[in-house]
């Protein structure tokens, strides 16, 4: 605009030309843009308006249509328990394999990092998890967890102890899907410390070593301060991981026993595409897409920073 | 770090190494072993491929494969095409509202495939594509992730290699194609086996959108035959997983340095 | 017919008027240099005529054409970078053949050019390498020889030497006036060392804050400089300048006092001075001479002492200001010493207020 102001004196006998130019100037960038901008409307942004919209209405069945009920979608999934029991579960889930998996990541990250021999193959092994398809793992595990016949009881039979039943049972289903979690990420977010790891100068750790300072001391004084960045990049991504990386409950648990292994993205699925109960789905949805947008709000900004480090 | 020490480290690290393994390995003693040994660890069992037969003829893996292939190939090949070109647009021209798509693009990071899966159900109905492979590709091909890292790459091309091209006579596609993307490429290798381990992985859309064998990719085959009532031998099963996951491992024993640099390059699944 | 003629050329960047009202004629076959200090438009006028900026107003023509909204590969023209621009991930074979390559050349017509190309630029055996296996001098050769391909009637080129070391930008400076010779071309140089400029140029054209100060032929610029810009830009080291005021007026000459009261008689053509008047009196190097004492203008304290040989460049303290005088490179005088010094008053420069030429 304020080009087109100081033109004015001179643009008029070109006036054409001008208006001519910044058509054609302006045209290439949003014919290149239209393909991406016409799929993210129609998979993103109108689904994620409608979600919404549709949260205030009824499931259509048969011949009758949805009507408007407010907003009773929500008052449903206030009153319903199981919603209740399976957000706690989330929450659980999260707050145990996120801080388990950054801690071992560390720690893996600091032995692939270091000397040691056979460095090759710890990062194989550490990694390896990181590109099996989550319902794969899902049987390997179950598998590794089969009372009586699982690695598990196996071993527990050496020392005479009895069979477990991880995944048969309320009290520990939860727990064997989060051991589950936490074998598949911590490879993962391993790249993102070893990345870290290897950008910090040696002449830092040298000098404190050279002032006397002990290995856990350069690691609580100098490490951890200059990897924090990274930790807190992985903390929202796992937390995101942790809301919509369900796949192994599919081939492990079903969310069973008894909803005390779903996760509220599996719930979701349950009811839109099992029980069909849409209306009440979308109402699921609404609350997924504030919640996970919440946290990727953070993660954008973390993104851009990093990249601004590198 | 005195002696002692460092071997507790190394056999600590050895030991966490061979832990981090075992669940693989013990689905592998399965698969290839005879049922009676599944549960006994010894040395001489025989070996066996009956099992890895046994889940071939089970199920049409070999059309779980094809689709799979054809599934990824098409999405990561889309999506090179799709963000390369708004990539391009959003790296080196001004425009107005620029700042405004830019914003619109970015959050597709926000909502997540999955929250909106009901919505985009209806819309492959609607488009008359339920059952088919695009309609496990579509939703994605857009990547906002995609034009980040692309348009990352492409601000740092040389101004002066478009003004070049220019005078050579290029037009817009023409330095998208000879200059940009050829001084992209490891960005595109890193996003590309990102984007492939990402869809090879996918399952919670694709089981939604396909119901029948022609559609199907290797996940979903692969739980709808491991969750039959029937109750299949384990072993079948675990041979059954690693064929499944047996390209992946392969190309990831052959590309371990580009797939763990191209993860932490790229940031995201 | 002039190759390139430029009419009431404007350029703004936001509110910043980078370009104004520049008319510049380039006549064909010539070798003409823009030259400025940095930021001066000089550049910008050059992507202005390759069509790599918009022109805001005013008319470009090529050979007869008004090129303003033709694409730059429509305009007949080839360009050098100063970064030299080779595509990275091309071998030079194909950085040379790129625009052949785009037009839909046939192969053996592409490998004519090309070789065509590299026999001139003596470049042969470079085609199989990628730019980054090559030194400054040669990828500037690979530049030269892209844009020959291209058989322009105007080559453009942005500051190509300023990566080179000084060695090399003295010998690139020969092959390109050679080259200028074989081709037969127009030739549009753009630059900020006004050596280059002296040496290369036919035709030299200074720009101040993105206006023609003064174009012509370099010893023209040197020897008559319209305007004290011109006169500090052009030179090295630069002219001389010292305050001074008018005390008498004649036809053809002003009588002007220095600080110190030195009274000069100045050869002057124009009379637009009155009594009185605050000028500059500007006076190269080589116009000033060490003389025996009676002879002398005033004196100077010698404060630094450059020998290059050939001559020898002193810097002096004046009553009337510093000065810079080229002597004898046999001079045996030191720093310290109380030089006697001479003005050429022939060639002196008078400049008014408006640093305008008297």
């Amino acid at each position: 605009m304020k080009q087109t102001v100081s033109l004015a004196p001179f643009a008029s006998p070109f006036a054409g030309h001008v208006e001519m130019s910044k058509f054609r100037k302006f045209l290439p960038p949003f014919l290149l843009l239209s393909p991406s901008i016409v799929l993210l409307l129609t998979f993103v942004h109108i689904p994620a308006i409608h979600t919404i919209y549709l949260s205030f209405f009824s499931t259509p069945k048969g011949r009758r249509p949805s009507k408007f009920k407010g907003l009773e979608n929500y008052q449903d999934m206030i009153a319903d328990p199981v919603f209740w029991k399976v957000l706690g579960n989330n929450v659980i889930y999260a707050i145990t394999t996120i801080p388990a998996s950054i801690i071992i990541a560390l720690i893996m990250a600091q032995l692939v990092n270091s000397a040691l021999p056979g460095r090759p193959f710890l990062r194989f092994s550490f990694f390896l998890p990181v590109v099996l398809p989550l319902i794969a793992v899902g049987n390997i595990w179950l598998f590794f967890y089969l009372p009586g016949f699982g690695l598990i009881d196996q071993i527990g039979s050496l020392f005479g102890l009895p069979n477990t039943n991880i995944l048969g049972s309320s009290e520990t289903v939860l727990w064997g899907i989060v051991g589950v979690s936490i074998w598949k990420e911590s490879g993962f977010y391993m790249i993102f410390f070893l990345a870290a790891l290897q950008g910090i100068p040696r002449d830092l750790k040298e000098a404190a070593y050279i002032e006397g300072a002990s290995n856990w001391q350069i690691f609580r004084r100098i490490t951890l301060p200059l990897i924090t960045p990274t930790i807190l990049f992985i903390s929202v991504i796992a937390t995101i991981n942790a809301f919509i990386r369900i796949e192994h409950l599919f081939s492990m648990t079903q969310g069973g026993p008894n909803y005390n292994s779903a996760l509220l993205l599996y719930y979701l699925y349950e009811n839109a595409f099992v029980f069909w109960d849409t209306a009440y789905a979308i109402a699921q949805s609404v609350f997924l897409i504030v919640l996970l947008s919440i946290i990727g709000i953070g993660q954008i900004f973390l993104m851009d920073r990093r990249v601004h480090y590198q | 770090m005195t002696g002692n020490l460092k071997n507790v480290n190394v056999i600590g690290a050895w030991l966490l190494g061979f832990l981090w393994l075992l669940p693989l390995l013990y689905a592998i003693w399965a698969a290839i072993h005879p049922i009676e040994y599944q549960v006994r660890f010894d040395i001489f069992a025989p070996l066996t491929f009956f099992n890895f037969k046994n889940a071939w003829a089970q199920a049409p893996f070999a059309q779980y494969m094809l689709n799979t292939l054809i599934y990824v190939t098409l999405t990561t090949s889309s999506q090179f095409v799709v963000c390369a070109l708004a990539a391009f647009a959003f790296a080196r021209f001004e425009f107005p509202l620029k700042n405004v798509l830019f914003g619109l693009v970015l959050i597709q990071l926000l909502i997540h495939p999955e929250v909106v899966l009901i919505e985009n159900y209806k819309t492959i109905r609607f488009l008359g594509l339920m059952d088919t492979i695009p309609a496990i590709s579509l939703p994605y091909i857009a990547s906002a992730f995609g034009i980040f890292v692309l348009r990352q790459t492409f601000k740092t091309v040389p101004k002066a290699l478009d003004d070049a091209a220019l005078i050579d006579g290029a037009n817009t596609l023409q330095i998208l194609r000879h200059v940009y993307i050829p001084l992209s490429l490891p960005t595109f290798v890193a996003y590309g086996l990102v984007s492939i381990s990402y869809h090879w992985n996918n399952y919670l859309w694709p089981l939604i959108v396909t119901n029948s064998d022609e559609s199907r990719v290797l996940n979903v085959g692969l739980a709808v035959f491991s969750m039959e009532e029937a109750g299949v031998e384990w072993a079948t099963i675990s041979a059954a997983t690693l064929m499944v996951t047996a390209p992946l491992i392969t190309a990831f024993l052959i590309f371990q340095r580009q797939f763990i640099e191209s993860f932490s390059t790229t940031g995201i699944k | 017919m002039s190759a390139i003629s430029i009419k009431k050329l404007n350029k703004f960047y936001d509110s910043n008027h980078v370009i104004r009202d520049a008319s510049i004629e380039i006549e064909s076959n010539s070798f003409t240099v823009l030259v400025g200090p940095s930021g001066c438009g000089k550049s910008t006028i050059l992507r202005m005529i390759a069509g790599l900026e918009d022109v805001d107003s005013g008319t470009i023509s090529i050979d007869g054409n008004v090129v303003n909204s033709l694409h730059p590969k429509e305009r007949g023209i080839a360009m050098v970078f100063q970064s030299y621009a080779l595509y990275p991930h091309m071998t030079v074979f194909d950085n040379i053949g790129f625009g052949l390559r785009l037009e839909g050349q046939r192969k053996h017509e592409i490998e004519a050019g090309v070789s065509e190309a590299a026999r001139i630029l003596k470049i042969e055996d470079l085609l199989d390498r990628k730019p980054r296996q090559l030194s400054g001098g040669q990828r500037q050769r690979v530049a030269i020889g892209r844009a020959i391909t291209r058989k322009p009637k105007v080559f453009l080129f942005d500051e190509p030497l300023s990566n080179l070391d000084a060695a090399l930008r003295v010998q690139m400076r020969v092959e390109l006036a050679k080259l200028h010779d074989q081709l037969d071309a127009t030739m549009l140089y753009v630059t900020h060392d006004q050596t280059e400029a002296m040496t290369m140029a036919d035709k030299i054209i200074v720009l101040d804050k993105g206006e023609v100060s003064q174009a012509g032929a370099p010893l023209e610029l040197y020897n008559s400089p319209k305007n004290s810009f011109v006169a500090s830009f052009i030179g090295s080291p630069t002219m001389n300048f010292l305050k001074a005021r008018a005390v008498a007026v004649t036809k053809g000459s002003v009588t002007i006092k220095l600080l110190d009261d030195l009274e000069l008689k100045i050869a002057n053509g124009d009379t637009a001075v009155s009594v009185d008047d605050e000028l500059t009196l500007g006076v190269r190097p080589e116009n000033l001479s060490l003389v025996q004492a009676p002879k002398a203008h005033c004196t100077g304290k010698v404060s630094v002492v450059e020998q290059l040989g050939s001559q020898t460049f002193l810097y002096l303290e004046t009553a009337d200001g510093p000065l810079i005088l080229e002597a004898d490179g046999s001079t045996k005088i030191k720093v310290g010493d109380l030089a006697p010094i001479s003005f050429d008053v022939k060639r002196c420069h008078l400049f008014n207020k408006h640093h305008q030429k008297i």
